[in-house]
């Protein structure tokens, strides 16, 4: 009950004059005081347009998409049936997002568990000091350019060959838009973890697509002499 | 690495903090500085630029919208659900 006030003296603040205001607020941000079907309807009016996003999410945790649809389908009937334990006015899709992960965790990381993922947090820094010497000097517009021009397939199956923590990092940045504190919340680990994932997970990325950027130019390049042959 | 040209703001230390400045995780000084050493050092530039495109690729190639059938199956779970607690509510006894 107490938890709900500071939503609630929010919502009132907004207008005090105005009691129908008052009442209606009162009903839509207080979780103890809603009947099943109040609550099972606020659920699918403020948690459900996250469906899109979520799965998304989960395509990239499961790699494959019915894996996906199952996650997702868990984590909604245990957000669900916690939404009670929400408090309104709080960051609701970044709760969204921790059941997600906490569900993709408990019931999924085991059964397809890869040696790729082994490496996760343990990269070694000559590895990283090779990719850096290795990008920094070559890198110019034109490489941005080359990058841009990649087909989304490209950036997918390069994402997907992210260990699973650098991966979720780099996703919750640069999809979602989400802040490094609510990363942090969402994946459960300091701060100063989520900055080395995003900036393990970026570098590693910007290598793997620089090399296909590469390959495709290669390969373009190679068409282009071999239709020259031929003529 | 760096444009030789002398700057306020090092270059080492604007590229440590990139990412800071490109997810907006820093304090509105600060974003001015490495903006201002932006403006006037290519080299440092050109590396931003790097790491906005990638940034801004994942962005676009992971939008997938989730299949009708799956919003089908979690909108039959919460309304089953709400019937099953609603019966319980309507179990005879109670309220009497």
């Amino acid at each position: 009950m107490l938890c709900t006030l500071p939503a609630r003296e929010e919502a009132v603040g907004a207008d005090p004059g105005d009691p129908t205001r008052v009442g209606w607020s009162a009903m839509t941000t207080d979780p103890a005081a809603e009947s099943p079907q109040e609550r099972a309807e606020r659920f699918e009016r403020d948690a459900l347009p996250y469906l899109d996003q979520l799965y998304g999410a989960a395509l990239r945790m499961t790699r494959n998409p019915q894996d996906a649809e199952d996650l997702v389908q868990e984590a909604f009937a245990k957000a669900f049936a916690a939404f009670h334990q929400f408090k309104p006015g709080t960051n609701l899709k970044a709760w969204l997002y921790r059941i997600l992960t906490n569900t993709f965790i408990n019931s999924y990381r085991k059964k397809q568990r890869e040696p790729q993922q082994q490496m996760t947090d343990e990269v070694e820094d000559w590895q990283l000091a090779r990719a850096e010497t290795h990008t920094s000097s070559g890198l110019k517009s034109a490489e941005a350019e080359a990058l841009e021009r990649l087909p989304d397939s490209d950036v997918k199956d390069a994402l997907q060959q992210l260990p699973e923590d650098f991966r979720m990092a780099v996703y919750l940045a640069d999809v979602e838009g989400f802040a490094y504190k609510e990363i942090a919340e969402i994946m459960e680990t300091p701060v100063g973890t989520v900055m080395s994932r995003l900036h393990r997970g970026r570098r590693m990325l910007r290598d793997l697509l620089s090399d296909y950027a590469r390959d495709r130019g290669m390969a373009a390049a190679g068409a282009r002499d071999k239709s020259g042959d031929g003529s | 690495m760096s444009c030789g040209q002398p700057h306020d703001k090092d270059c080492a230390e604007v590229l440590e903090n990139l990412f800071l400045f490109l997810d907006r995780e820093m304090g509105d000084a600060s974003y001015a500085e490495i903006k201002h050493h932006l403006d006037e050092c290519a080299p440092c530039l050109a590396k931003y630029n790097l790491e906005q495109v990638v940034k801004s690729l994942v962005a676009r190639s992971c939008v997938e919208p989730a299949p009708p059938s799956l919003r089908e199956r979690v909108l039959l779970e919460i309304r089953s659900v709400h019937v099953e607690i609603t019966d319980t509510r309507t179990d005879p006894g109670f309220g009497r």
